[in-house]
C-alpha cells in the first residue's frame, strides 16, 4: 500500500507515491522522517474502490504462497526439536546458584533479586546460620514459567550468587509445579564462584592480614569499603 | 520578640525560638544537614561530626546539632569547606564499617547507606584490612548486637539513659577498637530496649523479632494507634500481603514522643494468632446469614420476655465506632436493662511513669463514655454477680476480652441467648451460642480514646482475616435482622454522630486518610 | 416416485460425503498451511499416525478428535433447546443448498461409451444435480436466510451479552449483503433468462466468452464480495474474528463449536461451487463439447463417459480453486470496521448492483434480445 503518514484514519491509501498529494504540516525535530501531513486530494475512481490495491496485495501473497509451497525459499521456521538455533554467547538462559569453597550456596538472601524481578518469580525465605555468613536462603525458588528472562536478578545480585549463563532454557514440564526450581535444582547447575564477597579488594572477613587482601581485581562492581 | 532569634542559613533568613540548634533551624528552610548521633528526642553529644557547618566568625567548623542559634548568625552549610568536611567524616566512618548490606537487616532504611548514596558512592581508598570486632552478640531478650557495624554514635546509650531511665549500655575501649557493650554479666533488658534498634543509624542493633524476617523496603506502612494499653502510642504498622511484620513508633509530641514499649511492639503477633475467622453457631461453623438469623431470633425472644433480662457488654478494646453502633442497637432498639463494659484484666505491675499503663485496654475511656451515656454501667464484677444471681437471661457481647471466672463462664453457657462479636475465640466466645467474627484493630478504620481523653485515629492496614467483618458492620447487619434500621455507610458516619451525642468525646477529630505507602518508595526511615 | 426420491437422496449423500465434507475438513488444515506459506512459516505439519505424516494433513483428524472429547459446555442460564439448535441451523442450510448445484453433465447410461450427437442429446438421462427446479436460485436464497437464524440464535441463546452483540453483528451483516447477492444474480437472470442453475450452466456452455464472468463482470465482483461477507470471513469477519473479535459462538465448546467452525468451511466450498456455476461455466471446460474437443478447426472426438468424467473433474478443480482464492483473500485483506462494512454494503455495493441490473436490462432491450 502507500506510504502516507496520515493522521486521519480514512481510506487514504493510494497507489502513487507520497509526493505531491500531501502537505507537510510539521516535521519532528528528532526524527525528520516523522511528519504530520495533510491529504490534499482523496484517491479517486478505481483507487477508491480498493481494487487495484487488492489485486496487488493478492498478487504478492499468491506469489509468496507458490514460492514457499514449491521451493520453501523464504520459510523462516526452525523445526525446533530437530533443528536448534545457535544461542548467542550472552544468552540469558536457565538460572543457577553459585557455590562457595565449602559447597554452600553463595546467596545470602539479601532479597535484591526478588526486589528487582519484574515478574515476581523469585521466592526467598531467609534463615540464620552460625558461621560468618550469618544469613542464607532456607527456600530459594524460581518459577521459570513466570520468569521473563530479563536478567535483572543477575544484575542486582551483590554476591555473584545467581547467574543465567547456563546456555539452556526451561524445558517443557507436565505439571506447573515442576517448573518451579528449588535451591537444590538451581545449585545442581551451579559451580564455584571465586568472586570476593563484600568488595573488590580482599575479603573483609579474612582474620589474618595477608590472605586474600591483595588478590586480583574481581568482577564485582566497586562499592564502598 | 526577645525569645525569637533570626539567623541566616545559606542565604535564607530564618526566625526560630531561642535555644533551637542550627540543625533544626536549617530543617525549617529545607536544608537537611547529615547526622548520625543527633536525635530530636535525645540530648546532643556531637560525637559523630557528621553535621559540621561553617559559622561566620568562627575559625573552626562547628557541629550544627550542638550549636544553639544566635541573633545575626551566618551559617554556611553548602560551602566548600563544610561539604568537604562532612564528606571526609563520612569516609572516615566507613573505614571500618563492613559493607555487608546484603546480610544487614538495616539495608534500605540505613542512615549510613543513605548518606553514602547521597554523598558520593565512590569506592573506598583504604588499603588496609578492616578492624574486626564482635559479631552477633546476644545483648538481651530482644536484641542482637553487631559491633563491626556500629559507628559509635551512642544514640542507643542515650535512649536507655534518657527514655527508659536505666544505664545499660556503654562504650568500651578506645580508638578504632572502641565497641558498644553492656557491663559484663548484664543484659539490655529494659522494657523500652527496642527503641535502640529504631534509633540505631546502622544495623548494629537488630531486633530478634524482626531479624531476617523481611526486607524493610518490601513493607507497606500504615499509620495507626497501638492497641496494647491505654497510653495510645502513635505507631506505624508495617505489613506486607495482609501480614504484619513489625510496629514502629510514630512521633506524637504529647503522647509518646518518638518512643514506645517493647510489649506494644509485639501486639501485632496477636493479629495472626487464634483469630475467629468464620461465624459459629452452637460450636459449628456457619454462614453469616445463618449466624445472624440465629442471633436475631434468640435475642428477640429474650427481649420479648422483658428487656430487664437482656444485657449488653461494651468493649474497652474495640473502637468508639464499634461501641457506638452497639449502643444504638442496644439502647434504641433492644432497650436492654443492663449495660457492662469489659476489657482485659488490668496489669498494675507494668505501669511506669514513662509510657506503660496498668490499663491494657486501648479504649477504656471511650467505651466507658459511650456506655455511660445512657445510664448506669457495670464492670466485670457486676457482670459476674448478675450471672450468678440469674438476673440475666440474654447477653450481647462486643469484644473477645471478657475475663470471667470459670464458674461465671459455665453459668453464661446456660443463658437463653449469648451472642458474642469477637476477634478471637476465648472467654465468653468459647461458650457462646453465636460467635460473630470481628475485624481486629489493624483491620478497621475508627477512633480510640486514650487515657488522656485524646481521641486518635485507627487506620485499616489490610482486610480482615477470613470472613470476619468490622464489628460496627456486624452490629448493623444484626440490627437489620432485628428490624432496627441502623444506616451508617462507613465508620465516619458513626464517628460524626457519636461526637455529637457523647459530650466527653466531642473534641475528637477523624483525621486524614493515609494512602498505603511502600517503604521502598517512601525513602529511608533513618 | 420413491425411486426418484431415493436417487436424489443418494446423489446428495454422495456429493456431501464424497466431496463437500472432505474438502471442508481439509480446508481447516489447508487454511492454516496456506496462511503459513503466505507468511513464510511452515504451519501445522506434524500430525501423524506413526510414520505417516503427509504434510500434516491429519491435523483435521486430530482437531475432530479433540473436539469430540472436549466438554460440551452449556452455560447455566442459556436457553438449552435453542442453544443446541443454533449450530444445526447454521450448518444444515448450506448442506441443503448444495442440492441446486449441478456438479456434472447429464449422464446417459445407455450411451456411456458412444460419442454423443453434438446438436441433440438423447432424451432422458440422469442429471448430476440433486434438485432441478425453475426457482433454483430463489430456493438457495430462501434456504440461506435460515442460516441467519442459526447465528442470531446462537448469540441470543448463550445468555452472554458479547455473544448476543456478535449475533446482532452477524445478522445485520448477512441482511445487508443478501440483498446485493440477489440483485447480482438478477443480472445473470436477465442475461440467461433462467434461475435454474443447471440451465444457467447450459446457457454458458464451453465457450469462456459466453461465461458469466465475461457477460456480467460487475455482477461477478459484487456477488463474490457479498458471498464472502455471507461466509463471515476476513475482511468481513466482524461477527466473529478468531483471535480478537468475540463472536456469537463464544459460549460453544466441543462439537457445538466444531459445527459452527465446519459450517464456515462448508460455506466456503458452497460459495466456490456457486461462483463456478453462475459465473464460470459450471462443469464446462473451454472447448469441450459433449462429443469432444473443438479448438477452431481442430477436433478431437471423445466418448460420453470420458467427457462426463472430465467435466466432473473440471467442476471439482474450479471449486477448489475458488476455495484457495477465498483463503488467499482471507489472509491478505485487513478487516473492515463495522461502520465501514455497513457503509460498503448498503451505500456502495447495493446501488452498484441495482445499476448493474438497470444497465443490463437497457442493453438487452437495445440489442432486442
Amino acid at each position: 500500500m502507500s506510504h502516507h503518514n496520515s493522521d486521519h484514519g480514512h481510506h487514504d491509501s493510494g497507489g502513487s507515491g507520497p509526493g505531491g498529494e500531501v502537505t507537510v504540516r510539521s516535521v519532528s525535530a528528532r526524527n525528520p522522517k516523522v511528519r504530520t501531513v495533510e491529504l490534499r486530494a482523496k484517491p479517486m475512481g478505481l483507487e477508491r474502490a480498493f481494487l487495484p490495491a487488492i489485486v496487488r496485495g493478492l498478487t504478492t501473497t499468491a506469489k509468496r504462497f507458490f514460492e514457499n509451497t514449491f521451493t520453501r525459499a523464504q520459510i523462516e521456521t526452525i523445526e525446533y526439536p530437530e533443528e536448534r538455533p545457535d544461542y548467542p554467547a550472552r544468552f540469558r538462559g536457565l538460572h543457577r546458584l553459585m557455590t562457595r569453597d565449602d559447597g554452600s550456596v553463595r546467596c545470602v538472601a539479601c532479597m535484591m533479586c526478588p526486589t528487582a524481578c519484574p515478574a515476581h518469580c523469585i521466592t526467598i525465605h531467609p534463615g540464620e546460620r552460625t558461621d560468618s555468613h550469618e544469613k542464607f536462603p532456607v527456600i530459594f525458588e524460581i518459577d521459570e514459567l513466570r520468569c521473563v528472562a530479563c536478567g535483572l536478578c543477575v544484575e542486582a545480585c551483590p554476591c555473584d550468587a545467581i547467574r543465567m549463563d547456563t546456555s539452556t532454557h526451561m524445558h517443557p514440564v507436565d505439571f506447573r509445579g515442576d517448573a518451579i526450581l528449588g535451591k537444590v535444582d538451581l545449585m545442581k547447575r551451579g559451580t564455584l564462584s571465586t568472586a570476593n564477597q563484600g568488595g573488590e579488594k580482599g575479603n573483609w572477613r579474612a582474620t589474618d592480614g595477608g590472605e586474600g587482601s591483595r588478590g586480583p581485581e574481581s568482577n564485582v562492581p566497586a562499592g564502598p569499603r | 520578640m526577645s525569645d525569637q532569634v533570626t539567623l541566616e542559613i545559606d542565604g535564607h533568613a530564618v526566625t526560630v525560638p531561642k535555644g533551637t540548634n542550627v540543625l533544626e533551624a536549617a530543617k525549617l528552610v529545607g536544608i537537611d544537614i547529615t547526622y548520625f548521633c543527633y536525635h530530636p528526642g535525645l540530648s546532643s553529644p556531637a560525637v559523630c561530626r557528621q553535621c559540621l557547618v561553617e559559622v561566620s566568625g568562627n575559625p573552626k567548623l562547628v557541629p550544627s546539632c550542638y550549636t544553639p542559634v544566635a541573633e545575626g548568625m551566618k551559617v554556611a552549610v553548602a560551602s566548600e569547606k563544610a561539604t568537604t568536611a562532612r564528606r571526609q567524616m563520612l569516609e572516615f566512618t566507613l573505614v571500618n564499617h563492613p559493607i555487608d548490606c546484603p546480610i544487614c537487616d538495616k539495608a534500605g532504611e540505613c542512615t549510613l547507606q543513605k548518606h553514602y548514596h547521597e554523598a558520593n558512592t565512590l569506592p573506598s581508598r583504604v588499603d588496609e584490612n578492616k578492624v574486626h570486632k564482635g559479631k552477633r552478640i546476644d545483648l538481651g531478650p530482644t536484641i542482637v548486637l553487631d559491633q563491626e557495624r556500629c559507628i559509635l554514635c551512642t544514640r542507643c546509650i542515650r535512649v536507655c539513659d534518657e527514655v527508659a531511665g536505666v544505664h545499660q549500655l556503654e562504650m568500651a575501649h578506645r580508638g578504632d577498637r572502641e565497641v558498644l557493650t553492656t557491663a559484663p554479666g548484664h543484659l539490655l533488658d529494659n522494657p523500652y530496649s527496642l527503641n535502640t534498634v529504631d534509633v540505631c543509624p546502622v544495623g548494629a542493633l537488630t531486633a530478634k523479632d524482626f531479624r531476617f524476617a523481611m526486607r524493610a523496603w518490601e513493607l507497606f506502612s500504615t499509620p495507626t494507634i497501638c492497641n496494647g494499653c491505654a497510653t495510645g502510642c502513635n505507631i506505624e504498622l508495617q505489613h506486607q500481603e495482609s501480614r504484619a511484620y513489625r510496629i514502629v513508633p510514630r512521633h506524637h509530641a504529647e503522647v509518646n514522643r518518638y518512643w514506645m514499649c517493647d510489649e506494644g511492639r509485639m501486639t501485632y503477633k496477636a493479629l495472626h494468632q487464634g483469630r475467629a475467622a468464620t461465624p459459629v453457631v452452637d460450636g459449628m461453623p456457619a454462614s453469616w446469614e445463618q449466624a445472624l438469623a440465629t442471633a436475631a431470633e434468640q435475642l428477640e425472644a429474650a427481649r420479648d420476655r422483658g428487656p430487664d433480662g437482656v444485657g449488653v457488654v461494651f468493649s474497652a478494646t474495640h473502637s468508639n465506632e464499634d461501641n457506638w453502633a452497639l449502643a444504638r442497637l442496644a439502647r434504641d432498639h433492644l432497650r436492654v436493662g443492663r449495660v457492662y463494659v469489659a476489657g482485659r484484666a488490668a496489669a498494675p505491675e507494668r505501669a511506669d511513669k514513662i509510657l506503660r499503663d496498668a490499663d491494657v485496654n486501648a479504649n477504656s475511656v471511650g467505651a466507658r463514655a459511650i456506655a455511660g451515656a445512657g445510664g448506669a454501667v457495670g464492670g466485670l464484677a457486676e457482670l459476674e454477680a448478675d450471672l450468678a444471681s440469674g438476673k440475666l437471661r440474654a447477653l450481647l457481647v462486643l469484644g473477645a476480652d471478657v475475663p470471667l471466672s470459670p464458674a461465671a463462664l459455665e453459668r453464661a453457657r446456660s443463658l437463653d441467648a449469648l451472642v458474642v462479636i469477637a476477634t478471637r475465640e476465648q472467654d465468653l466466645a468459647t461458650v457462646a451460642k453465636v460467635v460473630l467474627p470481628a475485624a481486629d484493630w489493624a483491620e478497621v478504620h475508627g477512633t480510640i480514646t486514650n487515657r488522656q481523653g485524646r481521641t486518635q485515629r485507627l487506620r485499616a492496614a489490610f482486610p480482615p482475616v477470613g470472613q470476619a467483618l468490622p464489628a460496627w458492620e456486624i452490629v448493623i447487619k444484626l440490627g437489620r435482622k432485628l428490624g432496627a434500621m441502623l444506616d451508617y455507610p462507613y465508620p465516619r458516619a458513626l464517628f460524626l454522630e457519636l461526637t455529637e451525642k457523647v459530650p466527653s468525646l466531642a473534641t475528637g477529630e477523624w483525621g486524614k486518610e493515609s494512602p498505603l505507602v511502600q517503604l521502598r518508595f517512601a525513602g529511608s526511615r533513618g | 416416485m420413491l425411486m426418484i426420491f431415493l436417487l436424489g437422496a443418494l446423489k446428495w449423500l454422495g456429493l456431501i460425503m464424497v466431496f463437500v465434507m472432505p474438502v471442508a475438513s481439509l480446508l481447516t488444515w489447508a487454511e492454516r498451511r496456506q496462511s503459513a506459506m503466505m507468511q513464510d512459516r511452515l504451519g501445522p505439519n506434524r500430525a501423524n499416525i506413526g510414520s505417516v505424516r503427509i504434510w500434516g494433513i491429519l491435523h483435521f483428524v486430530a482437531d475432530a478428535v479433540k473436539m469430540l472429547f472436549k466438554e460440551d459446555f452449556v452455560p447455566a442460564k442459556a436457553h438449552k433447546t435453542l442453544f443446541r439448535l443454533a449450530p444445526v441451523l447454521a450448518f444444515a442450510p448450506v448442506l441443503i443448498a448444495f442440492a441446486i448445484i449441478p456438479f456434472g453433465p447429464t449422464i446417459h447410461v445407455d450411451h456411456l461409451f458412444k460419442v454423443l450427437d453434438p446438436y441433440s442429446a438423447p432424451s432422458g438421462g440422469e442429471r448430476l444435480q440433486i434438485f432441478t427446479a425453475e426457482f433454483g436460485m430463489l430456493f438457495y436464497f430462501a434456504i440461506a436466510s435460515i442460516a441467519n437464524y442459526g447465528t442470531t440464535l446462537a448469540g441470543w441463546a448463550s445468555y452472554n451479552k458479547w455473544a448476543l452483540l456478535g449475533g446482532l453483528r452477524a445478522s445485520s451483516q448477512m441482511m445487508a449483503y443478501e440483498v446485493t447477492m440477489g440483485l447480482a444474480v438478477l443480472g445473470m437472470f436477465l442475461v440467461t433468462g433462467t434461475l435454474e442453475p443447471g440451465a444457467m450452466v447450459d446457457w454458458q456452455g464451453p465457450n469462456p466468452l459466453h461465461w458469466g464472468i465475461t457477460v456480467q463482470p460487475l455482477a461477478f465482483l459484487l456477488f463474490f464480495t457479498a458471498a464472502i461477507a455471507e461466509t463471515k470471513r476476513a475482511p468481513f469477519d466482524i461477527p466473529e474474528g478468531e483471535p480478537e473479535v468475540i463472536g456469537y459462538f463464544l459460549e460453544y465448546s466441543g462439537l457445538g463449536f466444531g459445527t459452527f467452525f465446519l459450517a464456515e468451511f462448508v460455506e466456503i466450498v458452497f460459495v466456490g461451487a456457486l461462483m463456478t456455476t453462475v459465473f464460470f461455466g459450471g462443469y464446462h471446460i473451454p472447448g469441450l463439447y459433449q462429443n469432444g474437443f473443438y479448438f477452431g478447426d481442430w477436433f478431437f472426438e471423445l466418448p460420453h463417459v470420458v467427457v462426463a468424467v472430465l467435466q466432473v473433474h473440471a467442476f471439482i478443480f474450479k471449486v477448489i480453486f475458488f476455495c484457495w482464492f477465498q483463503l488467499l483473500i482471507r489472509w491478505t485483506l485487513p478487516r473492515f470496521r463495522p461502520d465501514q462494512l455497513i457503509h460498503l454494503g448498503w451505500k456502495k455495493i447495493l446501488p452498484m448492483s441495482l445499476a448493474n441490473v438497470m444497465i443490463t436490462a437497457a442493453v438487452l432491450l437495445w440489442l432486442g434480445l
